[in-house]
């Protein structure tokens, strides 16, 4: 159903070229570059040569082309029928995102064909018509790289005004919350979506830092003993990070995984789900982490 | 021997590579258990360029280990639908599309197939060596495409006309397309219409984003597919825990999917067991839609009615057989959001105030062995914990002993 040649890379790449040559463009380095541009690094040795020899009958030798039009293909019925499901979920609205001509057809699957079942029960609202416009808002000021006054309820209650310049916005699939990360006078800024009270567009230019570093990243190297299914229950779980394994030579394992800074308190969180299967071996300031709460659980005597 | 190709005519293979690479990341050459040696080096070579700087390489006593690593929070396209944008195609395939499509430039333009062949014709002209197109590829190219629904047919005294699908608009922005992309299943899907654009947004990104689900898109399709239709399917179980491949046959019911431990699961009826089983989608292949099952809407209410002692995804055939577990947290002044965290993360179950600075949550569940992790994630501070099931009793406290004596705690001195 869905690996198929008709949403392959090579014919996006050859209706590319096909489109540059019908517009006259006809030198190959372009032509080579559009390749690169909608295929893969080696593609290159495949297509050019086999439109150039008459392999495929599209792109003569002297790089014309009996098409007359720009190649466009209409929405398979599988992307129509994704589209219909997508068009049925509740975050739809904050995309404004409206498409014409799917009254027919039958979506590829609806709510009670899946479930995700472990996501955060206090999730963004995404139906109230607050945060749609606002969510709006803020899409629309990213989109036109538009400075912001964003007026926010913060941890304490108050809120507070600040002028920042939208960098992107990211969704966490398991909190179910959609934050914003903009830059300011001093630093990147993260807002949660469901505290950010008012949006609107700032007139002129606020002071706002021309660059700013990412938060710092590290890494932590973990130990795996492979009991229980621990080694693909860890290496699927930090799965998203970057990450590098090794086999030790008594059978065990060890990974080291690189994270945000801002995250850490989250990974000891999740190291210790594994129990006694994941140790975390460096740096000795993670492992005393972990040591610290092993030591006020062990106190505890249960 | 066949000559090495960039792109695959089967993707069952390669998916198998590319999960090894991506969430394994440090198996040898040697250790693949793949016919031939080349085999190995054909399918690295191919993720690699697919995959370009996403794929590394160490080199270590067994010998050069590949392994994908994706920062999932930075790169907020999924790399890996590139692997599913690799599907062969003959000469004649790629030539006849673009031919076709261009006869049939907008859906007012109908023809026959003796029009379209004559068309063709005119077309390959152009060549010193023309392709020769008979009647038959041209008609079975058509009904592939009318299937796909980008082709459409209709009578003409006594022929068919065909003529291309009226065109659907995509939104103007691409940012709600690349948004689904990520987070729906299928989102390959949305990957190829994200294609269609000239440009593409970057302005989402994603944090906890587990991205090796879309390696199953095609099995995943599959199995929505037959729920659609309310039909069982067969298919090949390769579980990592069983020695050999396992044929099933289940009636699909429902995808559970984490976002916590970037699993996926089919719960389904099993045919040949009776009772409602869940299945990795990454385990399956080979799946093939099979009848119609009258008793699907009896399953399925079955399976929702069990959800209610679903910590996860482990379903009991009824529900006598249940298991309670109960722990007590302690919250210190100033900590609301430790007891915030329990009310979010609690799936199911009872959370209620002890005293000032206690806390107790309960469930009864089908599987108490699933909240293991989550309980141990409060370790520092469970001051009570009972289940009824004494065997997982012991082993979460013989785990919590052990960790003690892993990182060195208790011993003289402590």
């Amino acid at each position: 159903m869905i690996f198929s040649e008709l949403y392959s890379a090579y014919y996006n790449a050859v209706a590319e070229i096909i489109t540059l040559v019908i517009n006259g463009e006809r030198d190959e380095k372009r032509l080579r570059e559009a390749v690169c541009d909608k295929a893969f690094s080696e593609s290159v040795l495949e297509v050019l040569p086999s439109l150039k020899s008459g392999k495929w009958q599209i792109i003569t030798q002297s790089l014309e082309t009996p098409i007359k039009n720009k190649p466009t293909l209409p929405l398979t019925l599988l992307q129509r029928r994704w589209l219909k499901a997508v068009m049925l979920d509740p975050r739809v609205k904050l995309f404004g995102i409206e498409i014409e001509g799917l009254e027919e057809v039958e979506p590829l699957f609806e709510s009670e064909d899946y479930l995700v079942y472990d996501k955060y029960l206090d999730g963004d609202d995404f139906e109230d018509e607050g945060y749609i416009i606002r969510f709006r808002n803020i899409l629309k000021g990213l989109r036109e790289s538009t400075p912001l006054r964003i007026t926010y309820l913060n941890r304490q209650g108050d809120e507070v005004v600040f002028c920042v310049l939208p960098e992107r916005l990211e969704y966490s699939e398991k909190d179910d919350k959609f934050r914003l990360i903009a830059r300011g006078s001093r630093s990147l800024t993260t807002f949660n979506l469901n505290r950010v009270l008012r949006v609107t567009a700032v007139k002129g230019t606020p002071p706002i830092r021309e660059k700013i570093s990412p938060p710092e990243t590290r890494s932590v190297t973990l130990r795996i003993r492979d009991e229980r299914n621990a080694l693909e229950r860890c290496m699927l779980h930090f799965a998203h990070f970057e990450k590098h394994a090794e086999r030790l030579d008594n059978g065990d394992y060890t990974v080291r995984v690189n994270y945000s800074v801002d995250d850490e308190t989250e990974m000891v969180i999740r190291i210790l789900r594994f129990g006694p299967f994941v140790e975390v071996v460096e740096p000795q300031s993670f492992r005393e982490l972990i040591i610290d709460r092993l030591k006020k659980q062990m106190s505890i005597k249960i | 021997m066949s000559e090495y190709r960039e792109l695959v005519k089967n993707f069952e293979k390669v998916r198998s590579y590319m999960r090894e690479f991506y969430v394994y990341g440090f198996k040898s050459r040697t250790e693949f258990d793949s016919k031939s040696a080349r085999s190995y080096d054909d399918e690295r070579r191919r993720i690699e360029s697919w995959l370009g700087d996403h794929m590394g390489f160490v080199r270590t006593r067994d010998g050069k280990n590949a392994f994908i690593s994706i920062d999932s929070r930075v790169s907020t396209h999924n790399p890996l639908y590139k692997g599913l944008k690799t599907k062969s195609f003959t000469d004649k395939d790629i030539t006849l599309h673009f031919i076709l499509f261009d006869l049939l430039s907008s859906p007012e333009i109908k023809m026959t197939l003796d029009e379209i062949l004559d068309g063709l014709d005119a077309y390959l002209s152009a060549f010193p060596s023309p392709m020769l197109f008979d009647e038959s590829t041209v008609r079975k190219k058509l009904r592939e495409y009318i299937s796909e629904g980008i082709i459409c047919t209709e009578k003409y005294g006594k022929s068919n006309i065909y003529f291309r699908s009226v065109n659907t608009q995509l939104p103007k922005s691409s940012e709600g397309i690349h948004f689904f992309s990520e987070v729906m299943p299928c989102g390959a899907v949305g990957s190829f219409l994200l294609d269609k654009y000239p440009d593409t947004s970057d302005k989402v990104s994603f944090k906890h984003h587990y991205i090796t689900s879309a390696l199953d898109s095609d099995v995943l399709a599959l199995l929505f597919e037959a729920m659609h239709r309310k039909c069982s399917v067969t298919a090949v179980n390769y579980s990592r825990h069983a020695d050999l491949p396992n044929k099933i046959h289940i009636v699909p019911l429902r995808v559970f999917i984490s976002v916590q431990t970037g699993r996926q699961h089919l719960l389904a009826f099993d045919l040949n067991h009776g009772r409602i089983k869940s299945w990795r989608i990454d385990y399956l292949a080979e799946v093939e839609i099979g009848d119609e099952c009258p008793s699907f809407d009896n399953y399925r209410a079955l399976l929702e009615k069990s959800r209610q002692y679903m910590w996860g995804v482990n379903c009991s055939k009824t529900d006598k057989y249940l298991e309670t577990v109960e722990f007590t947290v302690f919250v210190d002044d100033g900590e609301e959001y430790i007891v915030n965290r329990l009310e979010r993360e609690k799936r199911l179950g009872k959370l209620e105030r002890v005293d000032d600075n206690h806390y107790r949550f309960s469930a009864t569940v089908f599987d108490t062995g699933e909240l293991l992790p989550w309980i141990r994630s409060f370790v520092c501070r469970i001051t009570s914990i009972k289940f009824s099931n004494r065997t997982l009793e012991n082993r979460f406290r013989e785990d919590l002993q052990s960790m003690y004596e892993l990182y060195g705690i208790g011993g003289e001195g402590e």
